[in-house]
């Protein structure tokens, strides 16, 4: 029973990569322009990626419990080319229905909730794989935002409406410049709080858990499994809704383009922020490293004047190089595993070699 | 004392498993077997592969349906009989490989759906990690709750998988070979945790191959054989050669195989030692001759094997294939060196299961198969394919079949064709008959046998003695890494009781 | 031995799934839609299908080995860049129009560059994945935004209008009245055909999809067959990139995009199962033909262009969830016919 004394700080530093990759990047750009710091900057950099957040907490949700969810970035879509129908007139491009920005709040994530039942109900009751699905429900929803929008983009939201996506909730004022505080900014900080409230301190946030890490195990101890699968999709769909919203809202527009092709930088987010494909792993609170080391590259590299066309190039080796470490961290502890359950034999000791790599 | 044991007997009776009978198509698996479980006793269940164990246990979980018999249960008769409606009457049982939720803690696994709230309904992890803290000390468990179960030893998630079945309600716990991946201290750790629980009044069914660790841990054992239960007995009243000689029964050779042993030596073995595996390993085999080798799980057998097949390091020491020096870093140079290997585990590494019967008989001839610009020779293919399907005699409706639509036994047939067709001058086979039929079984040893009267040098690794016995010129026993016996059949000391007994590690005077 | 007729005609109607799919899908379009069938409507379809049909073969054999590359779509974007910027004169951007570098090279030295530069990619994913133990899908993710944003990067955004004629040939000539593409794609599904079911190499990319741990014992290398089927992979995507530059004419920057997805479904629903070891590539290039003739379809039954996509989709998940219960069917066959071969073994 003899067990390596735990390098604690090793492992703090693992457990805790997003944070240290977050903190370099910060310090990096502190140091490379003298404006990454001003207040204006601070306060822009969860603004920009408030959708993108919203985006990255749907798949963590799903990721906790082993499963995929593509098809968010087109729900982002799907949801923000409604919502814009159904809000403004019809010289402006819509349906000229006019409703009330909160009902169209409303329904737009009821919306999403049904597209994520949908999928949830697919993937385990009827058994198709969920990439797969995702996939292909990735199609129908951009298709149908094309279907729907009348072509061009629509604009011109009632004011209530862009608060949420686009509101100032306070400016604070000082000689650098103003620090705004806006609403989507704190609306994404509040909506990883109670992420991580509902999936660290509530019975189904843990089923989740429990189900990612083995599905059959958490049958065994009597989880309905399929149920929280499901419930975790119309999560997912919800949480894509509100990127939806916000989105619009920031833009004070939709085009059918909305959100396209953001899924894979979603995904490096979360993996980066310590989720696993696999699920059982990682929490809410790394996601949102993820998102903020995201955003940050973002807003750095715009302010260094580095085209924003490298912002992808830098995520993606990022996220090698972060995947690299894992496998490393897996060697490693196989080989301490190695080496212990050696020591604790004394047969074969001519054969110097010990390690099987 | 016989008086006062048959009282005891009787008012202390947890379990009462009477008559029961389970027939598979063509295989009587459990015949009229009783078996019953004292309160608070470890009860070791030992017999070989295929005598019964697996089967009457499954009827004990609900997940067999017996043909007949009753399970009576602290006095209530279990009808209808589920997985849960034997969880229920406090009937638990602890796989091998043990079904945790890895990624999590060890508070989590064992509270598990139903976490402590506090009075906002929100889970209140440090009554969590109390809670479960106390429970475990409850139990006399000293395990970190903060600790992820991925961390944790083999035996101490064995240990944790009994805690959780006992919070449960558990009564009778069966334990199913919970030492073969542990060291001597784990096995301490883990034997003091069971007679902990044994005197808060909890019973086990131990299985186990260790026949010492059942003499070391258990109050009585029941011994089975082909899907009977052959006796009881309490353990001060018996010992380990008592206890072969009942797992063995009559000692009727179930085949019996002329030798072929020519002179010339084909594989050779010398002083081949592997850290942690295997140690001072000299063996050589002549052509023709089969030669079977035994040990329990951990005795440094299936390392062996795999090292000498390249799937695994080789270690110190020199091998030879016809006297030409042999030190494999792949498969690809065993096969090429003219040694090949059936796995124990077909599923694992034998086939590929959705491919058809045709391109897994020649995966290991590739090479051969191919003419110009890698393209394969179809027409040699089906040759050769068809060729072993008669040869062989397996059973498929033809070679296109995918090999997994195939049985047991035809399956390892088309391993075995996978093996023979390269020719292999030296060939190992490891547990060649485990699970499959009886039919296949002979068709098996013919195959063997026809290898052999054609030169090849066979090991075979098996812990069916008995058939062994029927097979082999000799037989080598390993023990804790070590080569510690051999019995040939010249010396014709080849006594089932006696190679039982060398390989639980017992000495045996036959030598002398 | 004879297994009832009932199990073999839905075991043979599971197997070949996508052809009966696709015969009913020409007869259907072609009664109801007029000129369907006629031949200049086929070459339309085969020309639509042929870049699509170019990147699944490599993501079938990804999928065939167990694998998946997501990557393929991102060396599609940056081959294109680079072809178009090795090639095209230098001149100011403006108007969100570029030149090249201005070293202008050859096209004879630009594509095979290109069609190196894409199996070079693919190596790297392969040997990262086999050799450093990383994980495929988080590799070839990570590797689609970095090539999609090397192109992005690269191009600063802007389209490269006017590649030469000889590089446009594979994409938008044509031979005897037949494109050049169609020919080129159809070759190569019948190579990769007789590659995957003759040669050595297609037969170790199935039996390391299927099994692993037995290819290795059966005397294979699985890192040398995984990192080869990358480079093909990466290969093909780079082919893909060749033949989509050189029928627009034009570099886009985000040229490709989106196309994983549909390279992925029309290979699955062609029967390449993403579990491994399973399909053929005539079956992908079947979900090929179906996903280009529901495009061509929707076209001309004048569905609204811009619903063409999500009916698209549809059909793709209503092919799902067919699939869905097929594997479920033969979820439940199999042990029964393994029963069956056991009664037959034992008798």
């Amino acid at each position: 029973m003899k067990r390596a004394e735990p390098n604690r700080l090793a492992a703090l530093m693992v457990d805790n990569l997003i944070w240290l990759f977050v903190l370099a990047a910060f310090i990096a750009f502190s140091l490379l322009s003298d404006r990454f710091l001003s207040p204006y900057n601070l306060g822009n950099i969860l603004l920009r990626s408030a959708a993108f957040g919203m985006l990255v907490l749907s798949q963590a949700y799903t990721f906790i419990t082993g499963n995929f969810d593509l098809s968010v970035e087109s729900t982002l879509g799907l949801t923000a080319m409604f919502a814009a129908l159904m809000l403004v007139t019809t010289e402006a491009g819509g349906l000229g229905w006019q409703l009330h920005p909160l009902l169209v709040i409303l329904l737009m994530l009821v919306l999403g909730g049904l597209i994520g039942l949908f999928n949830g109900v697919l993937i385990t009751k009827v058994g198709v794989n969920n990439l797969l699905v995702t996939i292909a429900m990735l199609f129908v929803l951009r298709g149908a935002t094309y279907g729907i929008s009348p072509g061009t983009s629509i604009s011109f939201f009632p004011k209530e409406f862009t608060w949420l996506g686009g509101g100032t909730l306070t400016r604070i004022v000082t000689d650098n410049g103003n620090f705004v505080l806006s609403v989507a900014g704190i609306f994404v900080i509040l909506a990883f709080l109670v992420g991580h409230i509902h999936t660290r301190y509530t019975q189904f946030g843990r089923n989740m858990y429990a189900v990612g890490a083995d599905a059959d195990a958490a049958r065994a101890a009597g989880i309905n499994v399929d149920r929280v699968v499901i419930i975790v999709y119309i999560i997912a769909g919800v949480c894509a809704a509100f990127a939806g919203l916000l989105q619009a809202g920031r833009l004070n527009a939709a085009t059918p383009t909305l959100g396209a092709n953001l899924i894979f930088a979603v995904h490096g987010a979360a993996i980066i922020g310590g989720m696993s494909i696999y699920g059982g792993r990682g929490n809410i609170i790394g996601a949102f490293g993820g998102v903020l080391l995201w955003s940050i590259l973002d807003t750095g590299l715009n302010i260094m004047g580095v085209s924003p066309f490298w912002i992808d190039v830098s995520r993606g080796l990022l996220l090698l190089f972060a995947v690299l470490l894992d496998a490393l961290r897996v060697r490693y502890q196989h080989n301490v595993q190695l080496r212990l359950a050696l020591a604790d034999t004394s047969v074969g000791l001519k054969d110097k070699g010990h390690s099987d790599g | 004392m016989a008086e006062a044991r048959k009282t005891r007997e009787s008012d202390a009776v947890l379990l009462d498993m009477r008559g029961i009978s389970k027939a598979y198509p063509g295989v009587q698996a459990l015949e009229e077997a009783d078996f019953a479980v004292r309160r608070g006793e470890i009860h070791g269940l030992v017999g070989k592969n295929g005598a019964g164990k697996s089967t009457l246990m499954g009827v004990l979980m609900g997940i067999r349906d017996a043909d007949s018999g009753s399970v009576v249960m602290d006095g209530q008769e279990l009808v209808d009989a589920s997985p849960q409606t034997m969880l229920d009457a406090g009937i638990s049982y602890v796989p091998q490989h043990i079904n945790l939720l890895n990624t999590l803690t060890v508070a989590e696994n064992i509270l598990v759906g139903a976490l402590p709230k506090n009075r906002f309904g929100l889970v209140d992890w440090k009554t969590t990690y109390a809670d479960s803290q106390e429970r475990l000390s409850r139990l006399g468990l000293r395990l970190d709750v903060r600790q992820l179960v991925e961390g944790l030893s083999v035996a101490e998630r064995t240990m944790l998988a009994i805690a959780k079945a006992l919070f449960n309600n558990a009564r009778l716990i069966i334990l199913d070979e919970p030492t073969a991946a542990l060291s001597r201290v784990d096995i301490d750790l883990l034997f003091g945790f069971v007679r902990a629980q044994q005197e808060q009044g909890v019973a086990f069914i131990y299985i186990s191959h260790h026949l010492e660790e059942v003499f070391e841990i258990c109050d009585r054992v029941t011994v089975m054989r082909d899907g009977r239960i052959v006796g009881t007995r309490e353990i001060e009243d018996i010992d380990v050669p008592v206890l072969i000689h009942m797992m063995v029964g009559g000692g009727v050779k179930e085949y019996e195989r002329e030798s072929t042993a020519g002179a010339q030596v084909a594989f050779e073995v010398r002083d081949l030692s592997r850290r942690g595996a295997y140690e001072d390993v000299s063996f050589a085999l002549r052509q023709g001759e089969v030669v079977g080798v035994s040990g329990l799980q951990g005795s440094g057998v299936d390392e062996l094997a795999q090292g000498l097949f390249g799937l695994e390091r080789m270690g110190a020491g020199e091998a030879f294939v016809d006297g030409a020096a042999y030190r494999p870093d792949s498969p690809r140079a065993a096969f090429e060196a003219g040694v090949a290997y059936l796995p124990q585990d077909r599923h694992r590494y034998g086939l590929a299961p959705l491919r058809s019967v045709r391109e897994n008989v020649t995966y290991s001839v590739l090479d051969r198969l191919v003419g110009r610009l890698g393209v394969l020779m179809r027409k040699d293919e089906q040759a050769l394919t068809e060729e072993y399907i008669a040869k062989l005699g397996i059973v498929t409706p033809g070679p296109e079949q995918q090999t997994l639509l195939l049985s047991g036994g035809n399956q390892q047939k088309v391993v075995f064709a996978k093996l023979a067709a390269t020719k292999p001058k030296v060939l190992i086979l490891h547990e060649p008959t485990q699970g499959v039929d009886v039919q296949a079984k002979v068709d098996i040893f013919n195959i063997i046998n026809d290898l052999s009267a054609q030169g090849v040098a066979i090991m075979i690794i098996s812990s069916e003695v008995r058939e062994l016995i029927g097979l082999c010129d000799r037989i080598l026993v390993m023990y804790a890494g070590r080569v510690t016996h051999e019995f040939s059949r010249a010396a014709a000391d080849m006594k089932p009781e006696d190679i039982l007994l060398a390989i639980e590690g017992g000495a045996v005077d036959a030598d002398a | 031995m004879r297994m009832p007729e009932r199990h073999d005609l839905l075991e043979f109607l599971s197997r070949h799934f996508i052809w009966v799919v696709l015969a009913f899908t020409v007869v259907i379009f072609g009664l109801t839609i007029n000129g369907y069938l006629g031949l200049a409507n086929i070459a339309n379809i085969l020309i639509t299908g042929s870049v699509l049909g170019v990147m699944v073969i490599g993501q079938a054999l990804c999928l065939m080995a167990r694998k998946l590359d997501l990557s393929a779509e991102g060396t599609v974007s940056l081959v294109a860049v680079v072809a178009a910027w090795l090639m095209l004169p230098y001149r100011e951007t403006d108007l969100a129009q570029a030149g090249g570098l201005g070293v202008e090279l050859d096209p004879l030295i630009v594509i095979p560059f290109i069609l190196l530069l894409g199996a070079f990619i693919g190596f790297l994913n392969g040997f990262m994945i086999m050799k450093l133990n990383m994980n495929f899908f988080i590799v070839t993710l990570a590797m689609q935004l970095v090539l999609r944003g090397l192109a992005l990067a690269i191009s600063e955004g802007a389209i490269m209008p006017g590649t030469p004629a000889a590089f446009n040939w594979l994409g938008g000539g044509r031979v005897a009245g037949i494109p050049v593409s169609v020919i080129a794609t159809i070759g190569l599904y019948l190579v990769f055909g007789f590659v995957m079911s003759r040669m050595q190499f297609g037969r170790k990319v199935y039996a390391v999809g299927a099994n692993e741990d037995a290819a290795r014992a059966s005397g294979f290398s699985p890192a040398r067959t995984v990192i080869l089927v990358y480079t093909v992979s990466g290969f093909l995507a780079a082919l893909a990139g060749w033949m989509l530059l050189g029928r627009l004419e034009t570099s886009v920057p985000n040229l490709g995009i989106g196309l994983t997805l549909n390279v992925v479904a029309a290979a699955v629903i062609g029967g390449v199962s993403l579990k491994g070891g399973e399909g053929s590539i005539i079956g992908a290039f079947a979900g090929v033909l179906f996903l280009a003739m529901v495009n061509n379809a929707l076209n001309l039954m004048n569905v609204d262009p811009l619903w063409v996509n999500a009916v698209r989709g549809l059909i793709i998940l209503v092919a799902l969830i067919i699939d869905a219960q097929k594997s479920r069917y033969r979820g439940r066959a199999a042990p029964q016919a393994s029963a069956d071969a056991q009664k037959a073994a034992a008798s």
